[in-house]
């Protein structure tokens, strides 16, 4: 039997951005292919939306 | 004296705060317990009469007697990373790195002990109703009666999940919903249900507190809008002021929780009061950061610079 709770389960739509940053170990941050960090371009973070209440639910519960 | 993150590379809100860290000249080291044993390399020993402990990552390397504060962020499972990953390996390497952390007398933002307590939602509302905040009437059951006669006496009734989506299914899922009428309650018996009365709101309130410094947002509430984090209402988070009342009930929450970091969310209804609706220990501040210009990386920052004192206790609740 299915729990009552997973009845209002909705299809999650995927984010289709491909974050333009990697992590720099040297700096202990993520950089943009110019060296910038990734911190640096706030419109940017916005746009890819990995700082969301949402963006780490599937791991993280406590957003 | 180094500041520890225990955060995934991928996590760009930890970003924020690394980089106001190193503005400051404040040693960092940032690390995932998914990567250890592997990249990561711990060791800790009891010997010579007294206690050290290493960690080394990327060629940064850390020493427990020059740890001054812990930041648990997003950090994966022990051992997870590794090519031999397994249950039992995450518990042994689990014991290995916070046995050695919990060894060494430091600060945290928050400790672990302290934020599983605070995970558990009843317990948050418990919390909530003794440091004074208006709780909207809950129940968490699996007899489905029990539900039925609760969405009978409060009519509009939303569901919630306790612990989030299921995992290992990133295409689902689960924001607060409203209940319709007619709702089937059978299926109550096969799982606990999280029921809360609904509460007609104007705006949703994030209020980010780091330490005692208090960070209040609001955002406008589309009319019968449930679930403010899920679709695009067209409002943005604005910065608002934090009414004294609601600032006494966070000390009072923070103080019976022992925590150093929270993030509260609230429903503004048509009245102005806020109802309290859960406290996120280890709630996303980027998006508030970016969208009102708060400075909260700025103060994380600062609470994990700060003096680290001399004790040689380990802490966790006060």
């Amino acid at each position: 039997m299915r729990p009552f709770t997973l009845n209002y389960a909705r299809p999650r739509v995927l984010p289709a951005v491909v974050t333009p940053y990697r992590y720099d170990s040297s700096m202990q941050l993520n950089v943009l292919p110019d060296g910038r960090p990734a911190v640096s371009d706030r419109e940017l973070l916005l746009a890819a939306g990995t700082t969301t209440s949402t963006a780490g639910s599937q791991t993280h519960f406590d957003d | 004296m180094t500041v520890l993150i225990l955060t995934s590379e991928q996590d760009v809100t930890a970003d924020m705060v690394v980089a106001e860290l190193h503005l400051r000249s404040v040693p960092v080291m940032r690390l995932d317990p998914a990567d250890v044993p592997g990249k990561a390399v711990l060791s800790a020993d009891y010997a010579h009469g007294d206690f050290d402990g290493h960690l080394s990552v990327n060629g940064h390397v850390l020493s427990m007697g020059g740890l001054r504060s812990v930041w648990v962020r997003r950090p994966g499972e022990p051992a997870a990373h590794a090519s031999d990953s397994s249950s039992w390996l995450t518990a042994e390497t689990r014991q290995a790195l916070y046995g050695m952390l919990y060894s060494a007398p430091t600060r945290w933002m928050n400790h672990p002990r302290n934020a599983d307590q605070a995970r558990y939602k009843l317990w948050q509302l418990r919390i909530a109703h003794l440091s004074g905040f208006a709780v909207p009437p809950t129940a968490f059951t699996t007899a489905p009666r029990v539900a039925q006669q609760f969405a009978e006496e409060y009519r509009d009734v939303v569901v919630k999940s306790a612990s989030g989506p299921p995992p290992g299914d990133p295409a689902s899922a689960l924001p607060t919903t409203l209940i319709g009428p007619g709702a089937d309650f059978s299926t109550v018996a096969a799982g606990p249900a999280l029921l809360q009365r609904y509460v007609p709101k104007r705006a949703d309130i994030r209020l980010t507190c780091v330490g005692p410094r208090l960070f209040g947002a609001r955002k406008r509430s589309a009319p019968g809008q449930v679930d403010g984090r899920y679709g695009d209402t067209g409002y943005a988070w604005e910065t608002t002021a934090v009414p004294d009342r609601i600032a006494k009930s966070v000390q009072e929450y923070l103080a019976l929780s022992g925590l150093a970091y929270a993030a509260f969310d609230f429903a503004e209804d048509e009245d102005g009061l806020w109802w309290f609706l859960e406290c996120n220990q280890a709630g996303q501040f980027g998006f508030v950061e970016l969208e009102t210009g708060q400075p909260i990386a700025e103060a994380v920052a600062l609470w994990l610079a700060g003096r680290t004192g001399e004790r040689r206790v380990p802490e966790s609740r006060g």
